[in-house]
């Protein structure tokens, strides 16, 4: 342990000394040094989030295996975190200053994450859309060889590929996620029978004029770094997970089509550079923020990098259709170029296909996380409150 | 089979199914008593058969001319459609079957060319892309005709059919426990939908004419390997029907965050509006769904019970969302209802949601499902707990005017009542919790012959309760400084709960041995009411010495005037006494009027000679008829009385 750190735990003890006196026992050494772990763990946790290598596909940044990578972090740092707030030997505490205001703070910043995890896991849903219009278009190219019928198939669905992902990400929502080319119909026919075109699907949506992007500002409402004798008691580790969750929120909803993330960007946490285990944090927010802003001028359904190559891919091979239909024709060399871009989006697909399902189950399971760890934390409040002597 | 499947001849095969079939068509020519008609059929079958043949001879083109005049007339066939406005499954039957059968043969073609390609020529190869494309070409109609038959057909059905909704309940309990104030509405509640759920409310959601039209849809394009196309648009309108169906429910997506901070009566209703649309959604709709899902593609694996899921994933997750944000909410006493309402909904959907996502991919909604239903009834107990705890703790500063029921009474017999018609489900949830140390029970003994649900966990959990009320009315009768109101107040009070008990399915709950020992609680009340306020006001009437015949005047005098004073203050105070059940203050009047009256007229009997002076203020009748305005809740004196 380097000898900074050690003399800032020491000091904590002492401004511990100062402040809780009645509190003061031996446990408090275990507190201190579960304390410590806590921060050495995120920092270290965060710090292998960031140095994943952009080039190789399998573990890029906000790819799904990734995410998958940041979600079970979020799980051992919410149960460490978890630990160190209940298993203490006084929970009397939380019901005291500072923690009497932390702490509902922090639930109702859980409460916004669970509706976050809502909005993502309908996310997921169109990506698992997407996937299965991406497979009508690889099977209509893997056929060789390649013809006019298979290229238009393949055509067809890289239009509804392509106009859902605009859809998701123009409306910044999962309320237009279903593909709705067919109720254009060109035969305008069946348009006098179709359902009313300001019918918006509601299921997708996790409530109306609902915001992803006004949701994670929301919860960084109140988040401050806790300041002098505060930051070396309980009040360090609930604005440590506090940051954790809002950082892993908005990766979530920055990675995956979400209902409204207008000014996603926008959003900034207060994690001060000095704080060790902040700095992979903000590190992280910098290189996807920079994503985001590119996004926005480009124009993609999400960051999560499957689909972003899926995105790419599907121009390409938009292009690919559109030239084949022009000349009727291609080259061979054209056919290759084509066939390795569709075993591509094969790839991306059977990524998907693997990852998407148990991504879902992930955050299913952080969802039950939050909501456990918030009933504890209330009965917790409630027991407090009942043994302690009424005020009056 | 094979042969004959992929539609483009082999040459050795075909040459001699080709022969065989003329040589069966020159025998039949050779029939001498033929129509017209068939003759000309079997002479251009004749013909139209050496010609295959001259084809299949000619040098190794291997029918791919006569493949390609297929080919020509499909594409004819099909063609013919991408100009025309009309949907072709709008123009009727035989057109349909004629495009289903142009289409079979241009897969066909494709497959037998397919089939072929090892030894592909320039020629077959053009071919072949003819061919798909002409099959991409009708694939992509039939997607489109698909989409139009399920709009067009699909059917519109009124859930008000399928259950009668019980909104008297919303009524009765919307009060919040803080705002206990007036008698609940209304006595008799029945769950009225409880009973005809039972049957099996399937409808058909695209009518059943269309039926056979969309599975032959279904069937070529999956033949054609376009299957995810069918699925995609299957997929999309049907759960774009769903959708809608549900916002017309009026069922709308809320956020936990919402859901969290809605006030009780809304909330109360949503909740009540939630069990009736997921019963509706799962019975009705979803059983329908996956109905015409196994129809229209049972026939292909696992294909049907993949698009039903993607069809009602979304809609079934919406409403588990709700009832999450539901349990996760804070437990308060008057959601303990509506809590139970929504637990048994699911759990009397358990096993039709066990049956609609049986397959593997579905099994995660049945596990939320499950885990809901955990949930809801962890958070009915805890809002039990709190309903206890919200009895034990309401406190009150001043004493309740008039001694009568007090409301929390009310509201807690009233709330109460309905428990027998969750019994199943509280016996279940109850089963290990037990009351508190604090709030234990002396049970009554109910020896031998007590009946089943006396001793059921919700019999106890229900006496425990009661007792909770008893020890808190008590609390509230020792706020009254006078001992008598004290024994009125609790009177009253147990006395409402008897009748309560008494007159509700309670009573079985309770048994006949609570209900004795209650009825002897009250009367106990009454009499010791009695003795509280008349023993001093009779004593006046007593005779001290039993033996003379009479008092002396200036007794009688004191006695009188005595008598008058104190009886014209417990008339003055005891008219703004309340007992709200009629039999009861009479009862009590009678028994009052027997000890006062016969005291009084006792009294002056005894002492006829006295009675023509003014001293004697009341005559019997007077205090017999002011006996009558007791407790009637409104506070008067005798001096001003109409009476006087």
């Amino acid at each position: 342990m380097p000898a900074t750190d050690y003399q800032a735990s020491f000091l904590g003890r002492i401004s511990i000394r100062r402040n809780q006196v009645i509190a003061m026992d031996g446990n408090h050494e275990q507190e201190l040094q579960d304390l410590e772990l806590f921060s050495k763990h995120v920092s270290e946790r965060f710090a292998e989030l960031l140095s994943s290598p952009d080039d190789v596909p399998f573990d890029a940044l906000l790819s799904i295996s990734w995410l998958r990578k940041l979600l079970d972090f979020f799980l051992c740092c919410e149960a460490e975190f978890k630990g160190i707030l209940m298993m203490g030997n006084d929970p009397s505490q939380i019901s005291k200053p500072p923690l009497d205001r932390l702490i509902p703070e922090f639930l109702d910043r859980s409460v916004k994450a669970l509706d976050v995890c809502n909005a993502v896991t309908n996310g997921l849903e169109s990506v698992r859309h997407y996937q299965k219009l991406a497979e009508i278009v690889v099977s209509a190219l893997e056929q060789k060889p390649i013809g006019d019928g298979q290229s238009r198939r393949a055509k067809k669905a890289l239009t509804s590929l392509i106009s859902a992902m605009n859809v998701d990400d123009k409306e910044c929502s999962a309320a237009k996620a279903t593909e709705r080319s067919w109720s254009f119909s060109r035969r305008g026919v069946s348009s006098k029978d179709r359902v009313p075109e300001h019918f918006r699907s509601v299921s997708n949506q996790v409530a109306k004029n609902w915001s992803a992007a006004k949701q994670i500002q929301a919860m960084t409402n109140n988040l401050v770094p806790p300041r002098g004798a505060e930051g070396s008691g309980l009040a360090s580790p609930v604005y440590t997970m506090s940051v954790i969750m809002v950082f892993v929120m908005w990766a979530l909803v920055a990675a995956i089509p979400c209902q409204e993330r207008n000014g996603l960007s926008a959003i900034h946490f207060p994690a001060p550079k000095q704080l060790n285990w902040a700095q992979s944090i903000i590190g992280l927010h910098e290189k996807i923020g920079e994503e985001w802003k590119k996004k926005e001028k480009k124009g993609t359904a999400g960051l999560l990098d499957e689909m972003q190559k899926m995105e790419k891919l599907g121009n390409i091979l938009m292009d690919f259709t559109d030239s084949f239909q022009f000349h009727g024709d291609i080259t061979d060399q054209k056919a290759e170029e084509a066939a390795a871009h569709a075993a591509e989006l094969a790839e991306t697909c059977r990524r998907m296909e693997e990852g998407l399902l148990p991504l879902q189950m992930q955050i299913r399971e952080v969802f039950h996380r939050i909501v456990k760890t918030r009933t504890e934390l209330l009965n917790a409040l409630d027991q407090v409150g009942k043994s302690s002597p009424p005020l009056l | 089979m094979d042969g004959c499947q992929s539609g483009v001849p082999t040459y050795e095969g075909d040459l001699h199914v080709v022969a065989a079939a003329h040589h069966i068509v020159k025998a039949l020519g050779a029939t001498k008593n033929l129509s017209d008609d068939l003759r000309k059929i079997l002479i251009d079958l004749d013909s139209h058969l050496s010609m295959i043949t001259s084809n299949i001879d000619s040098k190794g083109g291997r029918g791919l001319v006569d493949v390609e005049e297929r080919l020509d007339q499909a594409e004819r066939k099909i063609m013919r459609w991408e100009t025309d406005p009309m949907m072709i499954w709008d123009s009727g039957p035989k057109e349909a079957s004629d495009y289903l059968e142009a289409v079979d043969e241009t897969g066909k073609l494709v497959d037998g060319l397919r089939g072929l390609s090892v030894h592909e020529n320039r020629k077959q190869k053009e071919i072949l892309h003819r061919a798909m494309n002409i099959l991409q070409m009708a694939m992509s109609r039939l997607e489109e005709e698909l989409i139009h038959i399920l709009v067009r057909h699909g059917q519109q059905f009124e859930p008000k059919h399928m259950y009668s909704r019980s909104i008297r309940k919303d009524i009765v309990y919307d009060e919040s426990f803080v705002s206990v104030e007036d008698e609940p509405i209304k006595e008799t509640s029945s769950r009225n939908y409880s009973n005809d759920e039972s049957g099996e409310c399937i409808v058909d959601l695209v009518h059943a004419d269309v039926i056979p039209d969309i599975k032959s849809i279904a069937k070529v394009m999956f033949t054609s390997n376009y299957g995810p196309e069918f699925c995609e648009a299957f997929i999309s309108v049907q759960k774009e029907a769903l959708e809608q169906y549900f916002s017309f429910l009026g069922t709308e997506n809320l956020s936990i965050e919402d859901v969290l901070k809605m006030e009780w009566t809304c909330l109360s209703s949503k909740m009540n509006k939630w069990t009736w649309s997921m019963k509706i959604i799962v019975r009705v709709y979803l059983a329908s769904e996956k109905q015409l899902c196994d129809q229209v593609l049972g026939g292909l694996g696992s294909v049907s019970s993949y698009c039903f899921l993607e069809i009602s994933k979304a809609t079934i997750l919406c409403l588990l969302n709700f009832g999450e944000a539901v349990a996760m909410g804070p437990h308060r006493p008057e959601k303990l209802l509506r809590l139970l309402d929504m637990y048994e909904t699911l759990a009397c959907l358990l096993r039709d949601i066990d049956t609609l996502f049986s397959e593997e991919a579905g099994s995660f909604i049945q596990l939320h499902f499950h885990e809901l239903l955990e949930r809801l009834g962890e958070s009915a107990i805890a809002a039990f707990e709190a309903f206890r705890v919200a009895i034990s703790s309401n406190g009150s500063l001043y004493p309740f005017a008039g001694g009568g029921v007090h409301p929390l009474n009310k509201y807690v017999m009233n709330y109460i009542r309905m428990f027998p018609e969750y019994c199943n489900t509280l016996n279940l949830l109850l089963k290990n919790q037990h009351p508190g140390v604090a709030d234990q029970v002396t049970e009554p003994d109910y020896g031998l012959d007590a009946s089943l649900l006396t001793s059921c966990p919700m019999a106890y959990h229900l006496r425990s309760i009661t007792s909770c009320l008893e020890s808190n009315l008590h609390k509230k009768s020792q706020l009254y400084k006078d001992e008598a109101l004290q024994h009125i107040f609790l009177m009253n009070n147990i006395h409402y709960l008897v009748q309560k008990v008494k007159g509700s399915e309670l009573r079985l709950f309770f048994g006949d041995e609570w209900i004795r020992k209650h009825n002897a609680m009250f009367q106990q009340h009454a009499m010791n009411y009695e003795r509280a306020t008349w023993s001093s006001v009779v004593s006046f009437l007593k005779d001290d010495n039993p033996g003379s015949s009479s008092m002396s005047k200036s007794t009688f005098k004191e006695r009188c005037k005595g008598f008058s004073v104190a009886f014209e203050e417990v008339y003055k105070t005891q008219t703004s006494w309340s007992i709200p059940d009629p039999e009861l203050r009479e009862d009590l009047r009678i028994s009052t009027s027997l000890k006062v009256v016969l005291a009084y007229r006792t009294f002056l009997g005894r002492n006829l000679a006295y009675t023509d002076d003014k001293c004697v203020k009341h005559t019997v009748e007077h205090v017999e008829n002011s006996l009558l305005d007791l407790f009637e809740g409104s506070s008067r004196s005798l001096r001003n009385s109409r009476r006087w």
